[in-house]
C-alpha cells in the first residue's frame, strides 16, 4: 500500500540554557519613580497605572519591570520607545558569542527553532540581511511565475518527491532475448530525503551522540556515517555507514549487519577493489577532499561511482575556494565527461541552513551529508573556530539524552525537508532529483549586477 | 470606573508614550537603540523615517536616510550630480507627474507623484492603517491598494484613489469593489514569497476580518498560488478581459514576483493587455512569509527593472506600459534609483509602516500581532494608531520624499521625472563599504 513518507515531529525544548538574542535592562529607581507619578496621575487606578508596555511577558513577573524577563524579549522595542529614559534593549553579548565565525548566532538561533520545533521559520516583515555576498549568499534560487507541480498549487507540497538515488548507474542496460537485464545493473538504493548524516567530529564522539545518530538516521529513513572503529566498539547496528581507512578496513569481517553503503576514507585503489568484491550487496563509497576534475575522472575509470566530497566545516576547500564553486567543477567534469548520470555525489562542509540544500543541488550535488547542524540542533557549544572533524572541539550539553537528541535532529530534518519542498514549489519542480545540476534555476550575484550594472560609472564587473 | 474605561485610558497613555518615543529618539540617534535595524533597515534609515514623518523634512541632524548597509543594490548607487553651478534654481519645481496609463487608448489616470502606496490587506493591517493610507493617497492624489482582503465599509469614501486588488484566495473580491475601482491589479505573486502564495495567520481572522473575508473566524486562510485558472499568457488574457467585461474603464495592473524571466513575463503581461506592470522584489515586506522565501527566492528589484526595462525597449513596447516597481524601496532616493534603472515609479510598503512607528521587529505574525498597532487586528492593538494621525505621518513622509526627489532632479538638471527614466548614466557605481557596514 502506498504510504507517504512522513517525518514525526514533535516539540523538543532547549534542555541548556539558550542566550536570548537581547537583554533587557531596567533603570529601577527610575521605574519607581514613574510608577508612583503614574499611580497619583490615574488617581491610583491600578489597571492604567501598573499597565505594562509589553506584549511578550517581559514584565509580567511579580515585580514587573523591577525584574524584566529577558528571555521573553522579541525585540520589538516597544519599551524603550515609549520610556526612553528607564528601559534599555541591548544585544546579548552570550547570544553573539554562539556558533563561529561562519556558523554564525543567527545560524545557531535558525537551526534551534528548527531543531526545537520542526517548523520552518516564518517571520514578519521583509529580508533583514545583507544583499548578497560571498558564498550562498551571492545565490538566488528562480521560481516559476505560473507553471506549479501540481494544481493544487502550496497544498500540492505532499506530492512532491524528495526521493534521491544513491549508488552507481550503467549508461544504459542490455537486455536479451528474453528481456532480461544482461552485464552491469544498478547497484544503489534510494533515500527518502536528500540529507545523510555526516561523522561527528572526533572531539564529541560520545556513545550518546552516536546512538542519537543512529536512532535519527532510522527515524528518518536515511544513513549516519559512522567510523567503523565506533561501530564496532558500541555494537551499533542499523542504517549506518561505516567509515574505513586502510587502517581499519579489517573491522568491517563480523560487522553484525549488512550495510548498504561503505565509505572509504581517502582513495586507496586496491582497497577499493577488495570493497567492491567483498561486499558486492554495498555500495562503495569515496570520501575525499574535493579534488580536481581530472582526478574525479581518474577515479571515475578507476571504477568509483559513488563520491562524498567534503569540504571543512567552513565550506572551504584544500585550495581555499568555497564550496559552491566547487561542486559546479565536479558536477560539471563528469557532465563533460558524458558520465554524470552514472555517479552519485554527496557533498558535506559549509552547508548549515536549510536554503544551502537546494543550492548545493542545484549546484550539482545528488545528496548532502549535514556536520555542523546537527550538533547545532544539540545545542553543542562550538568552542573557537570550528574548521574540520579532526581538530574542532564541541561541548555537548551535559543532560544530552538519546530520545530528546533523536527527536531535535528528527525535527531539524523535518523543517528542512518542508523548506526544500517550499523551494521545489516556488520552481515548479515536481521531485528534487530534477533540480540536481539545474543551474539554469539558479541566479547568481555577479552575473545579475554586472548584466544590471554594465555601463554605470565606477563599476568594472569585479566586485 | 469600568473596564471600557480602564481600556481606553490604557490605550491613550500608551499611544501618547509612543508618539513621544517616536518625537524623542531620532533626536537621541542610534546609540542609544542598540537593539534597532539590520543591514536594509539600518536604525538610521528606521529614525530618520521617523523623523520625516514628524517634520516632513529630511534629518539635518547627521542621520543617514539615503541608504541601508546591505553592501549591495541601491546602497551601492549614488547619483552623479552635477557641479551646484550647474543645479536649476530653487524656484524651479520638477515635474512629479507621472502617466499610469501609457496606452494609446482607455482613462487618462496620472498620480502628480511618481510613487503609490502598495496593496496591504485588512487582516494583514487594521483598518486604521489602512485608512490613513487611503486618506493620505487621496490628499496627494495618488492610490493605495487594497491587497487581497476586501474592502472595509470605510474605505469607500476614498474609492477614487483605491486600488482593488485581486488575487488567488479572490478575499473580498465583489463586483461592486472591481466596479468602482478606477485601477484593478491581479496579484500573481508577491515579492516578499514568490510562488508560495498568501498566508494569513488564524489569530489574525478576527470575525471582522472573516466576515470581510467571508470565511470562518480564527481559521488560517491561504491564497493559494498561482491562479489555477492561469497558465498561459492567453489565460491572462482571459483574466484581464473579465475585469474589462465589468469595469470597461478600469485600468489594470498586474504584480508579478521576479523571476530570471522576469522579462519574458513582462512582455506577456504587456499583450494581455496591462498598463500596469508591479515588478515586486524579493526583498519586499510581508505580514508573514517562511525566512527560506525572503532571501533566496527570485532576485532583487535592482537587478529586475534594468532586465524588463531594456527588453520591453528591445519589443518596441517600452512607452506604452507603465513600470512600477516595488519590494525593498525605502527611500525617496530608492525611488529615484528605480527610475533611473528603468522603473516609471515606484510603490510603497514598508515606508509607511515605518513612518507610523514599525521597528521591523518582525513579530507582525506572533500571536496578537504588531506591538505598535500596524500590522494587526486586535480590537485593542489597533487602536494605538489612530487614522488622522496615521495620516498626518504618511503626508509628512511623501512631503520629505517630493522635496528630495525634486532636488534630485534639480541637481541633475532634470526638469521632470520622466526623463529620469532609464538613465543609468547619471548613477555611479559606490560599490560595498570598506568597512563591510553592520546590521542596524
Amino acid at each position: 500500500m502506498y504510504q507517504r513518507y512522513h517525518l514525526h515531529t514533535s516539540s523538543a525544548p532547549e534542555i541548556a540554557p539558550f542566550p536570548n538574542r537581547t537583554v533587557v535592562k531596567v533603570k529601577k529607581p527610575g521605574l519607581a519613580v514613574h510608577l508612583i507619578q503614574e499611580l497619583i496621575r490615574y488617581r491610583g487606578n491600578r489597571a492604567v497605572a501598573l499597565s505594562r508596555p509589553c506584549l511578550y511577558g517581559v514584565f509580567s513577573g511579580p515585580v514587573g519591570g523591577f525584574a524584566p524577563r529577558s528571555d521573553s524579549c522579541v525585540a520589538c522595542l516597544r519599551c524603550t520607545i515609549e520610556y526612553p529614559g528607564m528601559v534599555e534593549v541591548r544585544l546579548n553579548p552570550k547570544h553573539l558569542s554562539l556558533g563561529d565565525s561562519y556558523f554564525t548566532p543567527g545560524h545557531v538561533d535558525t537551526v534551534c527553532y528548527e531543531a526545537r520545533t520542526g517548523r520552518v521559520p516564518v517571520k514578519g516583515a521583509g529580508y533583514r540581511g545583507r544583499f548578497g555576498g560571498e558564498g550562498w549568499d551571492g545565490m538566488w534560487t528562480d521560481m516559476s511565475e505560473i507553471v506549479r507541480p501540481t494544481r493544487d498549487g502550496i497544498h500540492g507540497r505532499e506530492f512532491i518527491s524528495t526521493s534521491v538515488d544513491i549508488g552507481q548507474k550503467p549508461p544504459f542496460l542490455c537486455i536479451d532475448g528474453q528481456g532480461l537485464v544482461t552485464g552491469e545493473s544498478a547497484r544503489g538504493f534510494s533515500l527518502p530525503i536528500p540529507f545523510l548524516l555526516d561523522v561527528p567530529p572526533s572531539s564529541v564522539q560520545s556513545p550518546k551522540l552516536l546512538r542519537v545518530l543512529v536512532d535519527a538516521a532510522q527515524n528518518a529513513e536515511t544513513l549516519a556515517v559512522l567510523p567503523i572503529t565506533l561501530v564496532r566498539q558500541f555494537k551499533l547496528e542499523g542504517r549506518i555507514v561505516p567509515l574505513v581507512g586502510p587502517d581499519d578496513a579489517g573491522l568491517l569481517e563480523g560487522l553484525g549487519f549488512a550495510p548498504s553503503m561503505i565509505e572509504l576514507e581517502g582513495w586507496n585503489e586496491t582497497l577499493f577493489r577488495e570493497l567492491q568484491k567483498r561486499f558486492s550487496e554495498s555500495a562503495v563509497c569515496l570520501r575525499e577532499d574535493f579534488i580536481s576534475p581530472e582526478e574525479l575522472l581518474e577515479r571515475y575509470r578507476s571504477g568509483v561511482r559513488l563520491f562524498h566530497l567534503a569540504a571543512d566545516y567552513h565550506g572551504l576547500g584544500q585550495d581555499g575556494r568555497f564550496v559552491l564553486e566547487l561542486i559546479q567543477e565536479a558536477h560539471a567534469a563528469f557532465l563533460q565527461a558524458g558520465c554524470r548520470d552514472e555517479v552519485t555525489l554527496l557533498g558535506s562542509g559549509g552547508i548549515i541552513a536549510a536554503e544551502h540544500v537546494p543550492k548545493a543541488i542545484i549546484c550539482g550535488l545528488d545528496a548532502v551529508a549535514l556536520d555542523t547542524s546537527l550538533l547545532a540542533a544539540l545545542q553543542a557549544r562550538f568552542l573557537g573556530e570550528c574548521r574540520d572533524r579532526r581538530t574542532s572541539r564541541f561541548q555537548l550539553p551535559r543532560r544530552l539524552s538519546v530520545n530528546w537528541g533523536t527527536q531535535r535532529i528528527e525535527n531539524l530534518l523535518a523543517s528542512w525537508r518542508d523548506q526544500l519542498l517550499e523551494v521545489l514549489g516556488a520552481m515548479g519542480l515536481r521531485e528534487v532529483r530534477r533540480l540536481r545540476g539545474e543551474i539554469g534555476r539558479a541566479m547568481f550575484e555577479k552575473v545579475l549586477e554586472r548584466e544590471a550594472f554594465a555601463g554605470i560609472e565606477g563599476y568594472d564587473g569585479k566586485s | 470606573m469600568t473596564e471600557k474605561a480602564d481600556e481606553r485610558l490604557i490605550i491613550k497613555k500608551h499611544t501618547r508614550s509612543l508618539h513621544r518615543g517616536f518625537e524623542l529618539w531620532p533626536e537621541a540617534g542610534k546609540s542609544h537603540l542598540p537593539a534597532m535595524g539590520d543591514y536594509r533597515w539600518t536604525s538610521d534609515l528606521i529614525l530618520s523615517t521617523w523623523l520625516q514623518a514628524e517634520t516632513g523634512e529630511p534629518p539635518g541632524n547627521g542621520l543617514e536616510y539615503r541608504v541601508g548597509n546591505s553592501g549591495g543594490g541601491f546602497d551601492v548607487l549614488d547619483f552623479k550630480f552635477l557641479p551646484q553651478d550647474h543645479w536649476f534654481p530653487h524656484d524651479l519645481s520638477p515635474d512629479l507627474s507621472i502617466p499610469l496609463n501609457r496606452r494609446p487608448d482607455g482613462a487618462r489616470i496620472g498620480i502628480p507623484v511618481p510613487f503609490y502606496g502598495a496593496g496591504m490587506s485588512f487582516g494583514s493591517i487594521s483598518e486604521q492603517v489602512m485608512l490613513a493610507r487611503a486618506k493620505t493617497a487621496q490628499a496627494w492624489k495618488t492610490f493605495t491598494s487594497t491587497g487581497e482582503g476586501g474592502y472595509p465599509e470605510s474605505l469607500h469614501a476614498y474609492k477614487k484613489h483605491v486600488i482593488t486588488q485581486v488575487a488567488t484566495g479572490m478575499f473580498g473580491v465583489r463586483e461592486e469593489t472591481i466596479r468602482d475601482a478606477r485601477i484593478v491589479e491581479f496579484k500573481y505573486a508577491q515579492g516578499a514569497k514568490p510562488g508560495l502564495g498568501g498566508h494569513l495567520l488564524g489569530d489574525k481572522v478576527t470575525t471582522a476580518v472573516a466576515s470581510m473575508r467571508e470565511s470562518v473566524p480564527w481559521i488560517s486562510l491561504f491564497s493559494p498560488f498561482p491562479f489555477h485558472s492561469v497558465y498561459s499568457v492567453e489565460d491572462h488574457k482571459k483574466h484581464l478581459d473579465w475585469i474589462k467585461t465589468i469595469n470597461p474603464e478600469a485600468l489594470l495592473a498586474v504584480k508579478v514576483s521576479t523571476p530570471i524571466d522576469i522579462d519574458m513575463v513582462a512582455v506577456g503581461s504587456y499583450y494581455a493587455g496591462a498598463n500596469i506592470i508591479n515588478l515586486d522584489g524579493s526583498y519586499g515586506g510581508t505580514g508573514a512569509a517562511p525566512e527560506i522565501a525572503k532571501k533566496n527566492i527570485a532576485m532583487p528589484i535592482e537587478f529586475a527593472i534594468p532586465r524588463v526595462h531594456r527588453y520591453l525597449s528591445q519589443e518596441g513596447i517600452r512607452n506604452e506600459v507603465t513600470v512600477m516597481a516595488s519590494g525593498g524601496i525605502r527611500t525617496a532616493y530608492d525611488i529615484a534609483k528605480a527610475i533611473a534603472l528603468g522603473a516609471d515609479g515606484a510603490i510603497l510598503g514598508t515606508a509607511e509602516l515605518v513612518s507610523m512607528g514599525c521597528t521591523r521587529c518582525g513579530n507582525c505574525e506572533r500571536g496578537r500581532g504588531c506591538p505598535f498597532g500596524l500590522t494587526t487586528t486586535d480590537p485593542e492593538l489597533s487602536q494605538l494608531v489612530e487614522t488622522d494621525w496615521g495620516a498626518e505621518r504618511l503626508d509628512n513622509l511623501y512631503q520629505s520624499f517630493t522635496l528630495q526627489l525634486r532636488n534630485i532632479l534639480r541637481w541633475l538638471g532634470l526638469a521632470s521625472i520622466r526623463d529620469l527614466v532609464g538613465r543609468t548614466d547619471l548613477l555611479v557605481y559606490r560599490g560595498p563599504r570598506q568597512d563591510g557596514g553592520s546590521a542596524g
